[in-house]
């Protein structure tokens, strides 16, 4: 448990899109603000789904906003 | 800290409080010598009828109080993010099957009660303190989740 092996640049595409706010985005893709804070902490690897949503709300390919680190697990 | 917290955390502390009251009342009842079926069976309906009070009341308390709190500090509406998303819900689920699980335990402890000879009170004792027991750690389990991610 905590860390996950999925990282993610949300917090760098979030200051790319004139510094979109967790609120803003949370709104965009349909969750509480928190989810997005644990996302962005690595303390949750989101859903397909959600993935997909977050890759649309910035206008990116979802391997720009989610990485998987398999070589995390053996660590 | 989230509304989904907040609620927990209140509703946590309302199950440490059924949990400390009966554990109370059963002790004054073997004190007493009053520990029998009448007595122990009206025990078990103010628990339940708590439970649910509690519930009920924990969500009210956090709206409102968690409402005032922000207006406070922040002087601003209070946005309360009373939604679900999937990761709530996956906390929750979480939650749940830790509670069904030490409920499970609870339940065939209390059966082993049968095996050494005990009365069908002790039983029924030990049956809702282990479910009172068992929402306590589901909730302190759903708020460690919340804190450390999963």
């Amino acid at each position: 448990m905590g860390k996950s092996h999925i990282s993610n640049n949300i917090r760098k595409l979030r200051f790319f899109r004139n510094e979109m706010t967790q609120q803003q985005l949370a709104e965009k893709v349909g969750v509480t603000r928190q989810t997005i804070i644990a996302m962005e902490q690595d303390k949750y690897s989101p859903s397909l789904e959600l993935a997909f949503r977050i890759a649309h709300a910035f206008e990116v390919p979802l391997d720009e906003v989610f990485s998987y680190h398999p070589e995390a697990e053996s660590t | 800290m989230s509304f989904q917290e907040k609620n927990i955390a209140v509703s946590l502390s309302i199950f440490v409080a059924i949990l400390g009251l009966y554990l109370v009342r059963v002790f004054q009842m073997v004190q007493n010598e009053s520990f029998n079926s009448t007595n122990m069976f009206r025990l078990w309906g103010t628990i339940a009828v708590l439970a649910v009070v509690g519930t009920i009341l924990a969500t009210i308390f956090t709206h409102i109080v968690g409402g005032i709190v922000h207006k406070v500090r922040t002087n601003e509406d209070p946005h309360i993010e009373d939604i679900q998303d999937e990761r709530d819900q996956i906390i929750d689920l979480k939650g749940t099957r830790v509670a069904y699980t030490f409920s499970s335990i609870g339940v065939a402890l209390s059966m082993l009660t049968f095996v050494f000879g005990q009365p069908p009170l002790i039983m029924f004792s030990l049956l809702i303190f282990f479910g009172v027991l068992a929402q306590v750690i589901a909730d302190i389990w759903r708020l460690t989740l919340y804190r450390r991610g999963f």
